[in-house]
């Protein structure tokens, strides 16, 4: 569980009819190569997960997973749903905290993607205890606190593709002070329909919510000045008229 | 009494498999396909012993699949024809052995080239232009022209044919009244 | 069995008190061949599986995936002499399916199969009526017919036919008939059936 709150950031925002997973990369080193950094992964051709925690952790119960995407397949001959990979995973996760000798999985996990015949986008979270619960939209990983209750004061029903990706993209800027560079983001649109965000297309909507917040702040700006002035326009005129207390200041 | 061909162009691996599914004297099915497409770029006819070819095919066929989501990139054909003829040796060192043939055929996307491996159910493995599995392969392996048709005993009312090329993995209609 | 329609149509010989479909669930059934008790005890623990995977998933089971796990468990026993030649037949989500399983390890999706000592005869008469859009009183009459012809001519095969037909909603039983009776008197006022006895009639028939 510790392991999890000091691992990067991940979110996943369920829009009208496409589901967005978005994680905060670790800055890249100067001699790495950003493309082995990955922290969205395709399960199958409809599912992606995203986690936070034990990067080496991840991969092994990535691998399950996959195995056992291939494995469903092989033997009742249609692709998993979302729920189930999502309740095996959480399996093999409980299954770790049972037995002596294991050290539990350092992970959560975002499930994210398409049921076979079904258009809705489904979102899936587990943790290293074994839950898993279906989401709207949630944050794991560090100051996943802070993000899931600004998910939960904007987050709406029935988000377009649009929406949904300025929501994630907004809610990680919320613990992602280095902007554009250090956002992963990818979307799934469809059965089988998953697209990765190339960073211009990152940097375009993290300048649009720059923007955004500036004529925000800006027109905060502007009220309140325009406020702090009728307010001392009012003292004084109270200040003329009644004399009922000398502490009163404006802009107290 | 399965047949199955396969050639290799200058661009293209083209493979043809029967259609048949016959338990003793009765022909239960005329439209199986017995050819898998493994990947994009990949196809495998297999033939052999009934249950172990399907259970075989669908094994490598999820294999495949497993090593690509994993690597995020496709064996090639050389490859794939190593891992395959590898699990038919080991299976046949093991209890209960898959006795099945197998055409690979697939398009090496990284050096432009078509490829078709032979492999039997010993584990034999050779790098062909072209080949044949079954009775067919009697005639074919002389001719592999038109005439096989004429030539062939067990003459199949139907094949399912299948191409791969650079393009990818498609199905062909092929006139049999020729 | 044949499937046409829509519908599935499962026919088979009753020898003595035996049934030999077997009602795995409301939307699936499998027929014997072979060794009556390999078929009879792994088809009903195959209806115990269908039945976890309806508690653990919260959805039917498909037909595909039901008939799989048979023909994965028999083909674990490969080479141990089961013996064993089946239907696995219902409907599910992607509508009418059937399925031909044997304890060699072959499965097969197809719309017409017909299993067993007396299958030749059975698909001699199948083969020449069936067809995908048959109505339900034709396909029905169809499959008595085969089976009739089986129990006639098949010196393994007799006894009783029993009759069942598969829609969406589930599988219904239409009925169990004799065969001797077939022969000389059919299946009497049944829709889609001809007046008077399957064999009898047409012999001693002067045109």
């Amino acid at each position: 569980m510790e392991a999890v709150k000091k691992g990067t950031c991940a979110v996943g925002v369920r829009g009208k009819d496409v589901v967005v997973l978005g994680v905060e990369k670790k800055s890249v080193l100067q001699l790495q190569d950003p493309r082995t950094v990955r922290k969205v992964v395709m399960l199958d051709d409809h599912i992606c997960l995203a986690f936070a925690g034990l990067t080496a952790d991840g991969r092994v119960l990535i691998d399950k997973a996959r195995v056992e995407c291939q494995s469903h397949r092989l033997t009742v001959e249609d692709p998993v749903t979302v729920e189930y990979i999502s309740r095996h995973v959480a399996g093999i996760q409980q299954s770790y905290t049972q037995s002596g000798g294991v050290r539990p999985f350092g992970i959560s996990t975002l499930i994210a993607g398409f049921d076979p015949h079904d258009t809705k986008p489904r979102l899936f979270c587990t943790d290293p205890s074994g839950i898993h619960n279906a989401w709207k939209a949630n944050a794991i990983g560090r100051s996943s606190k802070t993000v899931r209750e600004f998910l939960e004061k904007n987050h709406k029903d029935d988000l377009t593709r649009e929406a949904t990706i300025k929501l994630t993209i907004k809610s990680l800027l919320e613990v992602v002070q280095t902007g554009a560079k250090n956002i992963e983001i990818t979307v799934m649109e469809s059965y089988g329909k998953q697209t990765s965000l190339a960073l211009a297309e990152i940097e375009a909507i993290v300048a649009e919510i720059e923007k955004e917040k500036e004529q925000e702040a800006e027109r905060k700006r502007g009220r309140h000045a325009a406020t702090a002035a009728s307010q001392a326009l009012m003292a004084q005129a109270n200040l003329g008229s009644t004399d009922v207390s000398g502490t009163v200041t404006p802009d107290s | 009494m399965e047949v199955s061909f396969a050639l290799t162009g200058k661009d293209y691996v083209i493979i043809a498999a029967d259609q048949n599914a016959a338990r003793s004297i009765i022909k239960m099915k005329g439209d199986e396909d017995k050819i898998k497409a493994l990947g994009s770029h990949l196809l495998m006819a297999y033939s052999g012993e009934p249950g172990d070819t399907i259970q075989f095919a669908e094994y490598v066929e999820r294999n495949l699949r497993l090593q690509q989501m994993r690597n995020n990139h496709p064996l090639r054909p050389q490859a794939a024809a190593s891992w395959v003829r590898r699990s038919i040796a080991d299976s046949l060192r093991s209890r209960n052995s898959y006795s099945v043939n197998i055409l690979l055929g697939g398009y090496d996307m990284a050096e432009n080239t078509p490829k078709l491996y032979w492999m039997d159910y010993l584990g034999t493995q050779s790098d062909v232009p072209y080949a044949a599995h079954g009775y067919g392969s009697y005639f074919a392996l002389s001719l592999l022209d038109r005439e096989v048709q004429k030539r062939l005993v067990i003459s199949f009312p139907s094949f399912r044919v299948k191409v791969v090329d650079a393009e990818g993995v498609r199905e062909v209609d092929v006139d049999m009244s020729v | 069995m044949s499937l046409s329609n829509g519908a599935i149509l499962p026919a088979t010989l009753a020898s003595g008190t035996v049934k030999k479909v077997i009602e795995i669930n409301k939307f699936l059934l499998g027929t014997m061949a072979g060794g009556a008790a390999d078929c009879q005890y792994w088809e009903t623990y195959l209806g115990i599986q269908c039945r976890l995977h309806e508690l653990r998933n919260r959805e039917r089971i498909s037909v595909a995936a039901a008939s799989k796990y048979l023909s994965n468990l028999v083909y674990s026993y490969k080479g141990m002499g089961l013996s064993m030649g089946t239907m696995i037949c219902g409907w599910d989500k992607t509508g009418p399916a059937l399925f031909y399983v044997d304890s060699d390890g072959t499965r097969l999706k197809g719309d017409l199969f017909s299993v067993g000592s007396g299958s030749t005869f059975a698909y001699g008469v199948l083969d020449q009526g069936y067809h995908w859009d048959l109505s339900d009183e034709d396909a029905q009459e169809l499959g008595r017919r085969s089976i009739y012809a089986a129990g006639h001519r098949d010196a393994f095969s007799g006894n009783t036919i029993n009759l069942y037909h598969v829609r969406e909603a589930g599988w219904e039983f239409i009925g169990n008939y004799d065969v001797t009776k077939m022969h000389y008197d059919g299946p009497g006022d049944v829709p889609g059936a001809p007046v008077g006895g399957y064999g009898y009639d047409v012999r001693i028939k002067t045109v």
